[in-house]
């Protein structure tokens, strides 16, 4: 027996409703997508062999931005997306994932090339890691300005998002052929651990400080416990057993937790304590001879 | 571009109608319901019309609509039968009905146990007679008694006791708040922002914006509540503790000259002296009721003229009498007497606010400070200019909602709220309490009128008889309304106030003395579902399907129809045409500068094969042969409007057949001439376009104290002593006759009331049903919301999105503490049972509820209407008695039972 | 300048829906779609509890974040101050859904009906096919105001320039008009009274009003 019509928007703040699990695949892709391109970018340098890292960053990019044409309600327009550069982050990442693209898959596809003495792998890659980490960026502003949820509009929560983006990805590159035996990974992995630990942090106790929803704070709270010990500790502590024991399994293991929970984070955060504003009246009315009660901010 | 036209018509769903509106129509198809501006200004609600009114869009196009007759085919009639119903064409349907009523006619129109064979009933506080079309006349043409007592709710679970006495004290059908005066009102429980309709919202929302405060007493926290300066969360049926308590502080904390002396004096019955059998002391010649001349002191009747009489002290009167029941008299040498104000201070003394705390469990500060509040805002002695006449200024009001004025305790809580407005002067004057309307007083709806004078210096109020050759010893109705309630009078209105739960009870079984019901022939029911609006759901159904033929108005399957032999669809509110008296005053807020008559037209032609009752009603009358008798009511006004007065007569020939739009265009010219006397003749295409016609209704006509001055009367307040005569001829009458079973009822004619612990007798009975107080702790109490305040509208999916707003639509309501305590969350599928049944809802978990109450809200738990079914609400009604213990003596019950709540898991 | 604004006198405002139900009709909105609704806050604890009744919908802000995230720029003000979606231009992204602190905006992606699949004659009248998989909310009855304001009406003044539910609210508890007009039934309403706006942390300029008391000084 469920009332067919109940109601779904009470005064209390209430989770999301609009965008699902596939909207937080597109920061998953998107951030882990671009991660892995901006790790590349890096890597090439080094020559360490990037080029598995740019076909799989670009198609975790290309799976985000697909699950997001399935989740809007007029797919078939989505070139309207462009209109609005001057305001909108989505614009902005929209029109980045262009160069992302072409730059991407010219270096896919024309790794091995030279152009003019210039490798055209090690190019490519570095001009796309570079605009990974504007189109991170723009997905990064593109959350914090929804000002409707307060997970999302916390200030905090962009330095979050770049840093998790940048471990997700070097999380799954240090599980790629050539590269998972680099120590300088390990190491680099480790210590961005240890920084996004703390932006994480950072972010749940801003969340209390700057009034976020009693139902926000508890998700993250909760989740927070198990993201920092599993998230966090627990890699950085297979990679040290790893070094001690010079063996590839855990560092193995560390980038695959290092990314997961990178995505089961963004899934709390996306879907999970998404929650919006709600209505915190700050005072009632006086209705005639009444008096009005001045209340807090948390109703 | 579309073709756009706005229709104007009225809604009157509830009894806190009638309002004005109009259908915007495009293209042929109603696309929405909108305010009638042109009645802003005559409104008291501005032309709009609540929320409610805006579904009938989907009422007209619902797709679950019965829209052709149908019959049933599968005799055995139970909740677990399917009926069967095949549709069959008007001429079938018409023909067998007007065969089984013939039939049941050619045996007399009663029978062998004296009472009517056919029964009607009709929903909802007499609305459906503003959508039933000529019906009345057809039933008018019967021409003998037709039994209107087996009820759904009304009467009984209304403010059942505030239409009966407050009929009688002040001509007052239904009490109001002057709220358009009134700076200060105590409401135990009114709920007038919820189910007072636009008329009621509009005057208490003007009131607050000018800074008057309301008060609201009650044992959760109401939309009218929330909406007020302060609540009071009083334990339920305590309410008279309160009032008392009220009372107590005015008599014993103030000085007397605080209180308006001069109304007691001269407009109650408070000086009347009162002899040792409790009746008035009388003049030995004249038989007048004597007062005490202070100026003179003498003992003089109470109509001498420049007298002051005395309302304290204890007086020796000489050769007087007291006039008892039946022939009884007493006669006395001289003795020595109090007043009437004396007696009732004497019971008043024990009644403290320290005492009331005890029984009501409100602060003693909080109800001394609130009678100090009414007294201190009485503005005793201050006038007001009304239309150019000079009236007492009274700015206090204390309103009572249901469960308060209706079953045991009541009485004593319309008592005392009228007494608390003699004391400061404040009944039936501007800003006070004033009544609406008449229904049991003639002529019904004009209360002034009906204001002419009787004995001992009161109203006339004709009640029935209970002398020892008079008193109606075999029950001419199925609730007995003449035998047993002798305030409810026998005018048209009287069967179906009077206890109407009886009539279904004594089907059953009857208590020993008393024979048991028959049932009727047959049983036409109209607008209404008692399966689902009256107490006991599921033991009502097992009667109604005892009914033996049934023909039920249907608009959708329903849980009473799925026990009719025939099912008729009527042309609903959009569809069909009626022309109706509005303004002046009526129930509830219905206080208007004007009075006239609205129009109902269709807006498109009736869904399916749906006919207008007007047409029905006139083939029913063709084909029992009644034509002409039915036409003859009509034009006498059984429409509502005589078709002939003084200079018009558009009298149908009652010779020839009308068709539907004769009918309400005689109504429409008969009612302008009648409103412009003799100016204006506008027909039903006038009508159409305007919608209404009204005149000027004069504002010092709200008021029933400039006639009680008129006629020198004297309210008969505070002392009962007529009522309590006639109580105790009652009690002589039934004992006479080996009846006993009222004995408990008839304690309750008291001429000063006392306190009764009502709790306990709640208590009592759920003892004698089986169970134990504490196994059943919170008292289950019911409210209404703005969105469903009559059960027309339950299947509409609109009112049901709109009222999930609300807190507590559809579900439990808990005090979060006593829910937790259960282990019960927000939102869990609860269960609440008491010894006669158990429903199931979610739980809301609240802070504005008692911790020992729960309240449902509206009446659902349907098992058959189409889209209520599946909401999966509960209903107070599903698990409270029907019960004669619990039946006050002007046979009213109320909305309460002790409950158990329990989780049953899963989630809503 | 014109800056169109709603006020809601709390003091008067009973939760009764009328507004809810007025909107709907108005604007033929699907089910679950309310564009104006009515909230009923409970705050305290027994026995010291206040119940309000808080009306909401688009408050058409000075500083709306929704125009400022959407991608398409579907979402624009009107030099008026009311805040519009041309549905031709939305995706259907509902990132303005998301950027909006009043949970005002709605997206219907599969079309139900009151009574199930099938619409009732007023359902089909209504439809409107370029509805479905875009953002929507509260209008100002637009159309309505816009089409006054050509014949000479003034909103917040004549029903027929006035939003519905402004017109429909039975305890007067709704009021609209011009801030920008000392004049307007909503100037008046906050020069006499004191008022707040909701959810000011967001800092978006709100054009919705909420009254809870009357002003100490003289009115008018």
């Amino acid at each position: 027996m469920k009332n067919p019509h109940a109601a779904k928007r009470g005064p209390r703040p209430r989770v999301q409703t609009n965008w699902d699990y596939r909207a937080a695949c597109n920061f998953i892709g998107g951030g882990t997508g671009t991660g892995l391109l901006i790790a590349a970018a890096f890597l090439a340098w080094f020559d360490l062999p990037v080029l598995a890292s740019l076909l799989i960053g670009l198609t975790a990019v290309g799976f985000g931005l697909l699950m997001v044409l399935w989740e809007i309600g007029r797919p078939w327009r989505s070139i309207n997306v462009f209109f609005n550069p001057k305001t909108s982050w989505m614009t902005r990442e929209g029109i980045l994932a262009m160069p992302l693209f072409f730059f991407g898959g010219v270096g896919v596809f024309f790794y091995d090339n030279v152009y003019q003495g210039i490798s055209i792998g090690l190019a490519t890659t570095t001009v796309a890691g570079i605009v990974a980490a504007g189109y991170l960026y723009c997905q990064l502003r593109m959350l914090n300005a929804s000002k409707g949820i307060r997970a999302w509009s916390e200030p905090s929560v962009r330095p979050y998002m770049f840093i998790t983006g940048v471990v997700e990805g070097l999380g799954l590159t240090l599980c790629l052929p050539g590269i998972g035996t680099n120590l300088g990974v390990w190491l680099a992995l480790a210590v961005l651990l240890i920084v996004r630990a703390y932006l994480w942090l950072a972010y749940g106790q801003n969340l209390h400080k700057n009034n976020a929803s009693v139902g926000t704070c508890k998700v993250i709270d909760q989740f927070g416990r198990q993201y920092f010990t599993a998230g966090h500790l627990l890699p950085i502590g297979l990679l040290v057993l790893a070094w001690l024991t010079s063996t590839l399994l855990p560092a193995y293991v560390a980038g695959i937790l290092a990314s997961a929970y990178g995505w089961y984070a963004k899934y709390t955060i996306v879907n999970r304590a998404a929650q919006t504003w709600g209505f915190a009246i700050p005072r009632t009315p006086v209705r005639g001879g009444g008096e009005s009660l001045v209340l807090g901010s948390q109703q | 571009m579309s073709e756009t036209r706005d229709v104007p018509t009225y809604c009157y769903n509830c009894v806190a109608g009638p309002d004005l509106m109009k259908v915007r129509m495009e293209d042929g198809v109603a696309k929405q319901v909108i305010p009638n501006y042109d009645a802003e200004d005559i409104h008291p609600g501005k032309g709009k019309v609540c929320v409610k009114a805006y579904g009938l869009i989907q009422k007209l196009y619902n797709p679950d609509r019965i829209t052709t007759p149908m019959k049933r085919t599968n005799p055995n009639k139970g909740k677990d039968q399917d009926p069967g119903f095949v549709a069959i064409s008007w001429e079938e349907a018409l023909d067998e009905i007007a065969e089984k009523l013939l039939e049941s006619r050619a045996k007399g129109l009663k029978d062998d146990a004296g009472l009517p064979r056919l029964a009607v009933s009709f929903g909802h506080g007499g609305t459906p007679s503003s959508y039933m079309g000529s019906l009345p006349a057809f039933l008018a043409s019967w021409g003998g008694p037709i039994d209107f007592s087996f009820g759904s709710g009304q009467g009984v679970k209304c403010v059942h006791s505030e239409h009966l006495y407050g009929e009688y004290w002040h001509r007052a059908f239904t009490v109001c708040a002057d709220t358009v005066h009134t700076r200060f009102n105590v409401s135990f429980g009114a709920n007038n922002d919820a189910s007072g309709g636009p008329c009621a919202t509009w005057r208490h929302a003007e009131a607050r914006a000018r800074g008057a405060r309301r008060i609201q007493v009650e044992p959760h926290l109401s939309v009218t509540g929330g909406a007020s300066a302060e609540w009071v969360p009083i334990k339920p049926k305590t309410d008279m503790a309160f009032l008392f308590g009220m009372i107590n502080v005015l008599l014993f904390e103030h000085d007397r000259d605080t209180l308006d002396l001069p109304f007691l004096r001269d407009r109650t019955a408070a000086p009347y002296l009162i002899g040792p059998q409790g009746y008035y002391v009388r003049a030995k010649d004249s038989g007048k009721p004597l007062v005490w001349d202070t100026l003179t002191n003498t003992a003089v009747p109470h109509d001498t003229v420049d007298i002051k009489p005395a309302l304290d002290g204890s007086f020796t009167v000489a050769d007087v009498i007291e006039k008892g029941p039946d022939e009884d008299s007493y006669q006395y040498q001289e003795i020595e007497c109090k007043t009437a104000f004396g007696k009732m201070a004497d019971v008043m003394a024990e009644y403290t606010p320290e005492w009331a705390e005890s029984v009501c469990d409100v602060p003693a500060e909080t109800v001394r400070r609130i009678g100090n509040e009414f007294l201190e805002n009485a503005c005793v002695g201050q006038t007001i200019d009304i239309d150019g006449q000079t009236l007492p200024f009274r700015p206090v009001a204390v309103t009572l909602g249901k469960t308060v004025n209706n079953g045991w305790g009541a009485y004593q809580c319309v008592w005392s709220r009228t007494v608390l407005a003699t004391l400061v002067g404040a009944l039936e004057v501007p800003g006070g309490i004033t009544g609406t309307t008449t229904r049991l007083n003639k002529p019904l709806g004009n209360r002034l009128a009906s204001c002419t004078p009787g004995e001992d210096g009161f109203m006339a109020t004709p009640l029935n008889r209970t002398g020892k050759e008079t008193w109606e010893s075999k029950p001419s109705g199925r609730n007995a309304h003449k035998s047993l309630i002798p305030i409810v009078g026998s005018g048209p209105w009287s069967q179906a106030l009077g206890p109407t739960h009886l009539a279904w009870m004594f089907l059953e079984e009857a208590p020993d003395g008393w024979s048991r019901n028959t049932y009727p022939d047959v049983w036409i029911i109209y607008r209404t579902n008692p399966a689902i609006s009256f107490w006991d759901s599921n033991k009502i159904s097992q009667t109604i399907a005892k009914m033996p033929f049934t023909v039920a108005f249907a608009y959708t399957a329903d849980e009473t129809n799925h026990m009719a032999d025939y099912l008729l669809p009527d042309a609903t509110d959009l569809e069909s045409t009626q022309l109706i008296r509005l303004g002046g005053t009526k129930f509830v807020e219905q206080v208007w500068d004007y009075e006239g008559v609205a129009l109902r037209q269709p807006v498109v032609e009736p869904q399916g094969d749906a006919r207008d009752m007007t047409w029905i009603a006139t083939q029913l009358a063709k084909r029992t042969g009644l034509l002409e008798a039915y036409y003859t009511a009509f034009n006498r006004g059984a429409g509502g409007v005589p078709l002939k007065g003084e200079g018009f007569d558009f009298s149908l020939d009652p010779t020839k057949e009308h068709e539907v739009d004769e009918f309400w265009d005689a109504a429409c010219r008969a009612a302008s001439m009648e409103f412009s006397e003799g100016k204006e003749d506008r027909d039903l295409a006038w009508f159409k376009e305007n919608g209404f016609y009204m005149i000027p209704y004069k504002r010092e006509d709200w008021y029933l104290y400039p006639t009680m001055v008129k006629h020198n009367l004297r309210f008969e307040l505070p002392y009962q002593e007529r009522l309590t005569r006639a109580g105790e001829e009652l009690k002589r009458r039934l004992h006479e006759h080996g009846n006993s079973w009222w004995d408990e009822q008839l304690k309750e004619y008291e001429a000063i009331p006392t306190w009764h612990d009502v709790p306990a007798l709640y208590e009592q009975s759920l003892r004698n049903l089986g169970g134990k107080p504490e196994d059943f702790p919170f008292w289950g109490i019911t409210a209404k919301s703005a969105q469903y305040t009559a059960g027309s509208n339950v299947g509409i999916q609109l009112m049901n999105e709109v009222g999930g707003n609300v807190r507590g639509h559809g579900a439990v309501i808990m005090n979060t503490t006593s829910a937790e305590a259960l282990g019960i969350a927000q939102g869990d599928r609860v269960e609440v049972r008491s010894p006669v049944g158990v429903t199931q809802g979610r739980a809301e978990l609240l802070q504005g509820i008692r911790p020992d109450t729960i309240c449902i809200l509206g009446q659902f738990d349907h098992w058959k209407t189409p889209y209520a079914k599946d909401l999966g609400f509960a209903s107070l009604n599903t698990v409270s008695p029907f019960s004669l213990e619990l039946t006050d003596a002007t046979g009213s019950g109320a909305d309460l039972v002790r409950v158990s709540v329990k989780p049953i898991g899963g989630q809503t | 300048m014109t800056r169109y604004v709603m006020v809601a006198d709390l003091q008067r405002c009973v939760g009764c829906q009328t507004c809810t139900a007025a909107c709907k009709q108005a604007n033929g909105t699907l089910p679950g779609v309310q564009w104006r609704r009515v909230m009923d806050i409970e705050v305290g604890e027994f026995p010291n509890v206040k119940r309000v009744f808080l009306p909401t919908g688009c408050q058409h802000c000075g500083d709306p974040p929704c125009e400022t995230v959407c991608p398409t720029k579907a979402t624009y003000t009107r030099d008026d101050g009311m805040v519009m979606i041309d549905y031709d231009l939305c995706i259907g992204c509902a990132y303005c859904a998301l950027a909006c602190p009043y949970d005002a905006r709605y997206k219907v992606e599969d079309p139900k009906f009151a009574y199930g699949d099938e619409p009732m004659p007023h359902e089909v009248h209504a439809f409107d096919e370029k509805m479905i998989g875009v953002a929507q909310k509260c209008t100002f009855c637009v159309d309505t105001v816009d089409e006054g304001i050509a014949a000479g009406l003034t909103p917040g003044v004549d029903p027929e320039a006035t939003p519905a539910c402004v017109n429909s609210c039975i305890s007067g508890a709704l009021i609209f008009g011009d801030r920008d007009d000392p004049n307007s039934p909503a100037s008046r309403a906050l020069a006499e009274s004191e008022h707040f706006r909701m959810n000011e942390e967001a800092e978006t300029d709100p054009g919705f009003y909420y009254l809870w008391d009357k002003k100490a000084e003289g009115l008018q």
